[in-house]
Formats: C-alpha cells, sequence, structure tokens
C-alpha cells in the first residue's frame, strides 16, 4: 500500500508538472522569508558587514533521510543568496558541522560566483567547517561577536544550535532568516528570527527562487495530496466513530 | 570531462541508487537486496572519507589566519593547530597499537565532553533571554499562544501542580488538544514536502544536489 | 537622552543580567533541596508498565542515540531502565549512533547502576558500541543483528556470547528502548515496530518529547520520558531515587522564572505601548 501510495504521489506531481510546463498558469504564495533575502544582503551591503549562513547541524551528514534533503534545500538557497552577495559586493561566510556537505557547497558557490561574472570572488576560506555540533556552535558564536554580520540566513536541518544561534544574532542586532522542517526546532526559530520558513515551505523555498514553472506544478501536485489527506482524516473519522477499522487495516497493507 | 557530462552523471547515478533503495524497501528481491546492503557500505565509506576533507579545510583555514596573523583570531588558530596536532598523533599512535591510547580517551573524556555539555547547558540561558525578549503578547494570536505556553511551562514543573491544581489539568489539555495535532500537522505537510522535494531531485530540478547555483 | 521610566529600562535590560539572575536562583535548589511532589503522566508510566511485564531471560535493547552533553535529560531515565530491566533478569544489549561518546555514558550507567554489579557481561548484558547513524543500519539490524556487529565493542565474536545464542534480529527481542536528542527513534519505529512488531519506547530530551507524543497516543511508541521530568517520574516508579528527582526542584525555579519574564515583559510592553 506504502508503495503505491508514493507511485500516486509521484505521479501526480508529474501529472502537474508537465501541466505546468504545457503552460498552465500555477500561482504560489510568496513566502516572506524568500523575498526578504535580498533585504537581507541589501541590508549587509549598507552596513559594509558580512552575511552568515547556515544549514545547521543536520545530524552531522547528508546522509540522513530527514536532515539530508533539508541541508540540501539550505544549500540550493546558498546558491541563491551567493549570487545576491557577490552582486552586491558582500562577503558571504558559510558554517557547516556536516562534512560531506564541503564539495557540494564549494561546487556551488563557486558556480555562484562564476554566473555573476565575478570568479575571482569566490574564495574557500569563507567555507567554515567544525567537526560535531559544539565547535561550530562555538566558532558560530565567535564569529558573529567578531565579524557582527549584519545579516543571519539559518536554513536547514537545526537542533539545539538554532536557539543559540538565533538569540546570538539578536544580541548583534542582525537580521536573521531561519526555516527547518524539524518540529522541535520551529518554536525557537519562530521566537528569534523576523522571518520564518516552516516545514515544508523550506522545500518549496528553493522551487519559489527557482522559479521554474514545472517546479511549481510540484507544488501543486504536493497541495492535492493534502486534500487527500485530509479526505483520509475525515473518512477515518467517521469510520473511527463507527468502529470501523477497515481504512486502517487497508492502509497498513 | 565537460559541464554538461557532469551533471548528466550525478543525475543518473543519483537515480539509479534512489531506485534500488526504493524498490528494495518495499519489495524482498534478494538480488537487489545485497546491491542495496553495497550502496549503503559505499555511502558510509564516502562519508567517512569526507572527514579527510573536512581537515584540509581547517588547517587551511585556521593556518592562514596564523599566516597573516589576523586579529584577535590567529593566537586561537596557533592553539587549535597545536592541539589539530597532538589529538591527531595520540590518535594514530592508539591505531598503530591497536588499543585506544589512554591520554586520547582522557582528553576526548574529560576535556571535550565536558566542553560539549557547557555549550549544551548554555541554551536555558538563551531560552530565557529569548524567552524574555520575544514572548509579547503583540496581537490575539500571541496572546492565546503565550497563555498556552505559561500553562504548559508549569504543567511540566511540579512546582505548577502546587501552586494550583488546575496547570497539569490545563496545560496537558493544550498538549494533547493542541500541540498534538499541531505536530501531526506539521509532520505530514512536512513529510509531503519531502516527498515533492526528493521527486524534483530526482529529476534533476533541484540545483542544490548537482552544485548549481539557480536563477 | 532621555532616561525613561522604569518599564523602558526593564525593555532593555541587558540579557546578561537575566543570565545571572537564572544562575543564581539554579543554585537554590541544589543547595537545599525544596521536594515538590512529582505527578506521575501517562507517557512515563507506559515505559515503567510495559518494563514490568518483562520475564526473565528476555532480550530487551538500550540505544543510546545521546552524547554526554544530554546527560541531564536522558541518563536519569537510561538508568532507571537499565535497573529495572536488571532487577527482573533481562538479557540486555546495548548499542549506542549518532553520537562518539556512547562508551563513557554506558560506563555512567553502569556506574550508577548496583544491579548490574552481579551480573555477568556475555550472558546476562553485552555492549557494542558505537556505529554511524543511518536508518539502513537500523533496517540492517532488525533483520540480521550479525550484519552489522560481528564483535562486541571489546573485540569479543558476537557468537562467544553466550547472551547472542538465540538473538537474530529484531524478531527476537522483547522490546527497544531509544534514547535519543534527534531522529533515530523514527527510524526504529519504522524499521522495527513498522515491520516486526517489536515495542518501542523513547527516551528524549525535553525539545523531542513534543514531537515524540503522537507517536505514544497512537500507540507506536509504548512509552516515552521527555527530558528530566520523565526521568524523575521513572526514578520514582522504579523506587530508584536519583539525580533526575533532584534537579526537578531545578526545573521548577526555572520554569517559575521564565513565566515570570514572560509576566514581566508583558507588563512592560503594555505599559510602554501608549507611548509608541
Amino acid at each position: 500500500m506504502a508503495l503505491l501510495l508514493l507511485v500516486i504521489s509521484f505521479a501526480l506531481f508529474y501529472f502537474y508538472m508537465v501541466r505546468a510546463k504545457k503552460g498552465a498558469e500555477i500561482s504560489a504564495r510568496t513566502f516572506p522569508a524568500v523575498a526578504a533575502i535580498p533585504e537581507a544582503v541589501g541590508r549587509a551591503a549598507e552596513m559594509g558587514k558580512p552575511v552568515y549562513y547556515t544549514t545547521g547541524l543536520g545530524m552531522g551528514t547528508l546522509n540522513n533521510p530527514l536532515n539530508g534533503p533539508q541541508t540540501l534545500a539550505g544549500i540550493s538557497i546558498l546558491g541563491h543568496v551567493t549570487r545576491l552577495c557577490s552582486r552586491n559586493g558582500v562577503r558571504i561566510d558559510y558554517f557547516t558541522p556536516i562534512v560531506d556537505s564541503l564539495p557540494l557547497v564549494e561546487e556551488t558557490m563557486r558556480t555562484a560566483y562564476l554566473m555573476e561574472g565575478n570568479p575571482e570572488g569566490f574564495d574557500t576560506n569563507h567555507i567554515h567547517f567544525q567537526q560535531d555540533q559544539s565547535p561550530y556552535l562555538t566558532a558560530s558564536l565567535g564569529y558573529m561577536q567578531r565579524e557582527r554580520p549584519a545579516s543571519n540566513i539559518m536554513l536547514g536541518g537545526f537542533y539545539y544550535e538554532s536557539v543559540v544561534l538565533g538569540e546570538a544574532g539578536n544580541t548583534i542586532g542582525a537580521m536573521q532568516i531561519g526555516g527547518s522542517a524539524n518540529t522541535h526546532q520551529l518554536p525557537f526559530l519562530v521566537a528569534t528570527c523576523d522571518y520564518t520558513l516552516i516545514m515544508e515551505e523550506l522545500y518549496a523555498a528553493s522551487a519559489e527562487i527557482a522559479g521554474d514553472p514545472d517546479v511549481l506544478g510540484s507544488l501543486k501536485g504536493e497541495d492535492i495530496l493534502k486534500f487527500v489527506v485530509l479526505a483520509l482524516l475525515g473518512v477515518g473519522f467517521l469510520l473511527g466513530l463507527a468502529n470501523n477499522a477497515t481504512l486502517i487495516n487497508i492502509l497498513r497493507m | 570531462m565537460s559541464e554538461v557530462y557532469k551533471r548528466e552523471l550525478v543525475f543518473l547515478v543519483a537515480g539509479l541508487v534512489a531506485a534500488v533503495m526504493i524498490v528494495t524497501y518495499f519489495l524482498d528481491i534478494p538480488v537487489l537486496n545485497g546491491l542495496a546492503q553495497q550502496l549503503q557500505v559505499w555511502a558510509l565509506i564516502i562519508q567517512l572519507m569526507a572527514i579527510g576533507l573536512g581537515a584540509i579545510n581547517l588547517v587551511r583555514v585556521n593556518y592562514r589566519h596564523m599566516q597573516q596573523k589576523t586579529e584577535g583570531l590567529w593566537i586561537f588558530s596557533a592553539w587549535f593547530m597545536v592541539l589539530f596536532a597532538i589529538m591527531l598523533l595520540l590518535g594514530l599512535v592508539g591505531l598503530s597499537t591497536g588499543s585506544e591510547n589512554a591520554i586520547y580517551s582522557w582528553v576526548f573524556a574529560n576535556v571535550y565532553t565536558s566542553l560539549s555539555s557547557t555549550l549544551y547547558a548554555i541554551t536555558g540561558f538563551y531560552i530565557f533571554s529569548a524567552a524574555y525578549r520575544a514572548f509579547r503578547a503583540r496581537n490575539i494570536d500571541a496572546a492565546i499562544l503565550l497563555i498556552g505556553g505559561v500553562f504548559v511551562i508549569l504543567a511540566n514543573a511540579p512546582v505548577g501542580a502546587v501552586i494550583w491544581k488546575g496547570f497539569p489539568i490545563i496545560g496537558g489539555w493544550f498538549n494533547i488538544s493542541g500541540q498534538v495535532p499541531a505536530m501531526r500537522t506539521f509532520t505530514i505537510t512536512g513529510a509531503l514536502g519531502l516527498l515533492a522535494y526528493g521527486f524534483r531531485t530526482l529529476l534533476g530540478k533541484e540545483s542544490g544536489f548537482y552544485g548549481e547555483a539557480g536563477q | 537622552m532621555s532616561s525613561g521610566n522604569i518599564w523602558d529600562k526593564l525593555q532593555a535590560i541587558d540579557r546578561r543580567v537575566f543570565y545571572w539572575i537564572l544562575f543564581i536562583a539554579l543554585m537554590i535548589p541544589y543547595l537545599r533541596p525544596i521536594g515538590f511532589p512529582i505527578e506521575i503522566n501517562a507517557p512515563a508510566k507506559g515505559i515503567y508498565d510495559e518494563l514490568s511485564t518483562v520475564q526473565p531471560g528476555e532480550v530487551c535493547v538500550l540505544s543510546i542515540n545521546s552524547g554526554v552533553s544530554a546527560w541531564g535529560d536522558c541518563l536519569p531515565a537510561m538508568v532507571a531502565c537499565i535497573r529495572m530491566l536488571a532487577q527482573q533478569d533481562a538479557r540486555i544489549l546495548v548499542w549506542g549512533m549518532g553520537h562518539t561518546d556512547i562508551d563513557i555514558t554506558w560506563q555512567e550507567i553502569m556506574d550508577r547502576s548496583p544491579e548490574l554489579k552481579d551480573k555477568v557481561y556475555g550472558e546476562d548484558y553485552a555492549f557494542f558500541g558505537y556505529l554511524p547513524t543511518q536508518e539502513t543500519t537500523i533496517a540492517l539490524l532488525a533483520e540480521d543483528i550479525r550484519a552489522v556487529f560481528s564483535l562486541d565493542r571489546y573485540s569479543t565474536p558476537i557468537d562467544d556470547l553466550p547472551i547472542m545464542e538465540d538473538v537474530n534480529g529484531a524478531d527476537d527481542v522483547r522490546l527497544l528502548l531509544s534514547s535519543d536528542t534527534g531522529d533515530v527513534q523514527g527510524y526504529y519505529i519504522r524499521q522495527w515496530h513498522t515491520k516486526h512488531g517489536t515495542p518501542i519506547g523513547s527516551i528524549g530530551i525535553a525539545m523531542n518529547a513534543s514531537g515524540d507524543l503522537p507517536f505514544f497516543l497512537s500507540g507506536d511508541l509504548f512509552g516515552l520520558s521527555g527530558g528530566s521530568r520523565g526521568g524523575a517520574e521513572l526514578e520514582q516508579l522504579a523506587g530508584v531515587p536519583g539525580e533526575a528527582i533532584t534537579t526537578m526542584d531545578a526545573i521548577s525555579v526555572s520554569h517559575l522564572l521564565v513565566v515570570f519574564a514572560i509576566i514581566l515583559a508583558n507588563v512592560g510592553y503594555f505599559a510602554t505601548r501608549g507611548k509608541r
């Protein structure tokens, strides 16, 4: 049953992606956090300060089913932010404890500078790696105190570092944009950041930034699936009231 | 290798691996099970090899700070290099003798883990200052959130029940009837978003996976 | 420049003042314990009830997926559970992932569990050490433990351990406790519980408790210990008072301070709002 649902989901995404590519109009609401990214970079340019960017602990590896995609989504958006920084002459410092993301990040940032016609602007010394959560946190806190970045962008799989980095950013008066799909960190990100991407908004943000119509089509497919889930919940609720476990048994097959 | 093939090759490898892993998760095909196991081992090896990359990055960045005598930073970079060399040597000695080096274990257990715990403890202080700074009833929604939060906080602390028996009851209600449905919603929608993201990645629509910089 | 009234000053207070207030306030219950009564909640009771039904000789697994930094939240509950299982003569397997310091954690658990001193390593309990955090590893463990571990932590071949005589995978395990600071309990729910029906209990940090509660309410977890509170409840239920019960006084003080800070901040906010 799970495989069938997976196939149906993929088919739905593909259907709407093809429709969108053929010209069907699909509109997605603008995420305030995404719209605020140029503002954050602009603020850094005005103040002559760098931008701090991190994708969080992410359980220390890309090879993690829940956090790996969050890190990758954060890296997708990193490309966009790096391009904006290059365009505005702003330094961007990327901090990570995820060792297997380093080649990917390097390539993303290098390509971003290249696409802006500024290949010499890329410096690998702006990619800061510290193995494990505590050294990464200490390094980030020290960086914030020394460099006092104008903007903090924290998008990825976060753990307790979200509240520490968020508060440290508030201490130095940085503009903060955060986002994670880890439910346990959402309250801290919402409390400490000026703009937040919540749960699937983190994944959808990279789609919005890409602006490809077929990518937006997948968001439509996602929304249709949500209606399907709602319908299942409704039917399940009514069956549950009648003490009928048919739907549960079907879903457990 | 041309840029075209670099992207297509990544796409091909990712697609094949994903297909094998998805099929073996749902279906029991002995040949593919063995392949899936091997792929997992390879992923682990690649992940561990990347630690070497991380070490190189660390040494490079800190050496540069030392060389340029970056103000306020170079002394820490120098100290890092000393500690890095010590731990590396101790670890290599342990590796060569086949047993854990006692000094290495002592440093890890008594220095690193203690510092780690200290960092984690900082969270409490930051939450406290965040609570004072951010939890303002700016509108009705924030006010409801605050009131619910206060009840949940006092339900979790034993003193809440001492102050008033209603705190655990009402806090528990907020937890079960308010927080749990919201968490379920987040989990379901997060999973759907993850599914769509994974699908876009497999189709090569997500730039992050391929090291591109998007639009 | 106007000096402002007391509310303006409170709004702009240096956060280091808060840190000192919290630090000093937390000292008090440690120096002079207060002893607030601890009510038992259903999630922690679930762990106790399930552990109480373990029969002598049944194999239980403790997966230590939390590091030393999470000892305050997770260690008391782990100790209480291990002591209960040891008292009931269960066979205990221990392994861990996600944090490289699980050796230290397991040593600490053993030091705090006098019941283990009468037990024989290799027959009553065994420690397998650290393995990298991957859901695929956990899936492999469920099918065949020997596919992941050929040796225990002390380089003894797994087949030389009497405890592993009739244990091959998840089907031979009575229950599994996952001590977590992340998402590993989700891996066990998917790979062990959903596929093999193995009961899973979660011992997590307080941040995880809210996310794990839906799984407890749906029956995917038989019990849930969230933070120090869960540890204190388990210590009380199991009759093995320890660190968590004494920590609860500090928890009470800190929570009261947070509530006080919120109230003060909002009073100041409304007092100064009219001026803006």
